[in-house]
């Protein structure tokens, strides 16, 4: 039975991390006020608390007491295969794991984090989306997702240097800092390759990319899989390690930074090197006065927003850097939404959302909070440090046929660098 | 057995019986979590754990119950919200500074503490019972609450609710004699307290795992929690 396999999976390492916030939960109910999914569709299986009911369900009946005696009695049942199929369309479509629940519930419980222990349960019952599953099964064999192999990466890269009269070094001994990118920009941002080659350049950086560690993006994060998860975080920390860097850099990517920075650590040996992401380096950069930006650059009477991406900004911290930036290049035409830092509404395309196409009708119904927001402060364009943010906002643009730009970070920096 | 022998009863043998089950349940249950074990967190810092446990606590207990707009994502459901936070504020006046509550602590723990005059406590219960209704009215009718709520939550706000009102009943001698009153409260108390180590309303003690863990991770990655 699968069900059986994933309850084990479940609670495995359900250590008292786990136990005690599970034990705090009161059902109130409040983290279906901080859901996207809930609040634009108002299905209430959507609540954040219901989406990790068969963690609490696998947890009681094999820990406690209260547990057992419920099943006895009959007023709590056992998890069923049927549960867990049902359970994959909550956990997969509409959730991003963007942790917004977890800033809204009174007793502050981590839910993000329990919602990824589910999956990895889903994971294990074999009962993740296909599409999604189609997609990790490609990155286990080719390396990539989106079809980056060795050939096509190396091609993407020349094609890049000479479009953009960029020095892209490749494999390069003795270089300080490894910069990965994810293969949503190598095939559809390449212009984002440019632009953060650019500033590295400026910048007098001693950077390589590696032919190894060709890209960042990490679909069995997304799946929940740990087993999948180590595998592609092995691949980037084997072209590290042979190349000696001291740093690596992870690009406009929100989960595959979430997965480097903030789990690797807990789940394998991490090679001691410094690991950040493309913004902090900027927010050091213009900090330091390594590069330098032209002043009021984008006032042109246009409007910018930025969009704070749930990994970056909320769960990554660097929400700052952005706002330095974009303070700099348009002091007088940036604005915020609302809410915005670490409150923000997540743009609903994340956590491999995006990558399953029967969630497609949600996805862009969830998007309508973004729609509001934006339009509140009248952006003409919406900046963004993260590409997944980016291909749902300019996926979510077309469909709605919305008049605004959708531009990354990144490149807005290059393009105002000062010589 | 008379009304005199049934509260001598209550208030005697069967509440210390009571604050056994309670204490020993509710030690066991922290023990069980406790000995599942603690992962040793790896992963290294970007900011201060210890300021985002501190800020976690002090949003946790002093601003975030009573000003919904201190986390703008409450404009949608503000009543159901105050009524929470009104609620536990209510709890906390009347048992710890109520002066009949707080007598009970005296003669539990050798020592009492300054009291609150009994008109702000009496209207302070009075905010408890009608938060309490509010938060029974939400359930009945909240979507995602309706999804959530069993047996085991009617049961917890039923036992929650009835020592709260006979308490109420009880300074204002309404309905029955003193001593009627005074033994239905405290035969609720009683059964309350052993209800608590089997119920959900033992989170006030996983409250402090649980915030301190938001305050971690959120401090850790140097974002305010």
């Amino acid at each position: 039975m699968k069900s059986v396999e994933a309850m084990n999976t479940f609670v495995q390492d359900t250590g008292g991390w786990v136990a005690s916030q599970l034990e705090a939960c009161t059902r109130c109910g409040m983290c279906a006020e901080a859901c996207h999914f809930y609040q634009a569709s108002g299905v209430p299986e959507y609540a954040p608390v219901w989406k990790m009911e068969l963690l609490r369900r696998a947890y009681e009946q094999k820990f406690t007491l209260i547990g057992k005696v419920k099943v006895a009695l009959g007023v709590d049942k056992a998890v069923s295969d049927q549960d867990l199929e049902e359970w994959s369309k909550y956990l997969y479509y509409a959730c991003t794991v963007c942790n917004k629940c977890s800033m809204v519930c009174p007793m502050g419980i981590d839910i993000g984090s329990l919602i990824a222990e589910v999956r990895a349960g889903m994971a294990a019952a074999g009962v993740v989306p296909d599409d999604l599953m189609a997609a990790v099964n490609k990155q286990v064999e080719e390396g990539s997702p989106l079809g980056v192999t060795d050939d096509v990466f190396e091609s993407r890269m020349e094609w890049v240097a000479d479009e953009w009269e960029e020095d892209l070094p490749m494999d390069k001994k003795g270089a300080d800092t490894l910069v990965v990118f994810s293969s949503i920009e190598i095939m559809k941002f390449p212009t984002n390759i440019a632009a953060i080659a650019k500033i590295l350049n400026k910048a007098g950086e001693n950077w390589t990319l590696s032919s190894k560690a060709r890209e960042i993006v990490n679909f069995g994060f997304y799946e929940g899989s740990h087993e999948h998860t180590k595998m592609f975080l092995e691949r980037v920390f084997d072209g590290a390690k042979e190349l000696g860097v001291k740093k690596i850099v992870v690009t406009e990517c929100g989960h595959a930074y979430d997965a480097i920075r903030w789990h690797a650590h807990n789940m394998m040996d991490v090679p001691d090197m410094e690991i950040t992401h493309i913004v902090g380096l900027i927010g050091e950069y213009v900090d330091s006065g390594r590069i330098k930006l032209k002043a009021g650059a984008l006032d042109n009477g246009k409007t910018y927003t930025f969009h704070d991406a749930c990994k970056i900004q909320r769960k990554g911290g660097h929400i700052n850097e952005p706002r330095q930036v974009m303070k700099i290049l348009a002091p007088k035409s940036f604005k915020e939404m609302s809410p915005n830092r670490e409150e923000a509404i997540c743009c609903g395309g994340g956590g491999g959302v995006i990558a399953i196409k029967d969630a497609d009708a949600l996805r862009y119904q969830t998007f309508e909070l973004k729609v509001a927001q934006v339009n509140q402060v009248g952006a003409d364009t919406v900046v963004m440090s993260c590409s997944n943010c980016r291909l749902q906002y300019t996926d979510c643009v077309e469909h709605f046929n919305l008049d605004w730009k959708v531009a990354g970070l990144s490149q807005l920096v290059a393009d105002s660098i000062m010589d | 057995m008379n009304w005199t022998e049934i509260l001598a009863f209550t208030r005697g043998p069967l509440f210390q019986v009571a604050l056994v089950i309670f204490v020993a349940g509710m030690l066991y249950r922290l023990v069980r979590v406790l000995m599942l074990g603690w992962q040793k967190d790896k992963v290294p810092a970007k900011g201060s754990k210890a300021v985002g446990v501190v800020k976690s606590f002090l949003k946790g207990l002093l601003i975030f119950p009573f000003i919904p707009w201190v986390k703008r994502t409450f404009t949608k459901n503000p009543v159901i919200y105050l009524a929470g936070g009104l609620f536990h504020l209510s709890l906390f006046v009347v048992l710890i500074l109520g002066a009949a509550h707080m007598l009970v602590w005296k003669s539990l723990l050798g020592f009492g503490w300054w009291t609150l005059p009994l008109p702000i406590v009496d209207w302070m219960a009075a905010v408890g019972i009608v938060a309490m209704v509010a938060l029974f009215i939400n359930r009945l009718f909240n979507p995602v609450l309706k999804l959530l709520t069993g047996p085991a939550e009617w049961l917890n706000l039923a036992f929650v609710f009835l020592p709260m009102v006979s308490g109420y009943m009880l300074t204002h001698h309404l309905f029955f004699r003193y001593e009627v009153m005074f033994s239905i409260h405290m035969l609720t108390v009683d059964f309350l307290l052993i209800w608590i180590p089997l119920s959900r309303i033992s989170h006030f003690m996983f409250y402090f795992f649980s915030r301190a863990i938001h305050g971690q991770e959120f401090g850790k990655r140097a974002v305010n929690p």
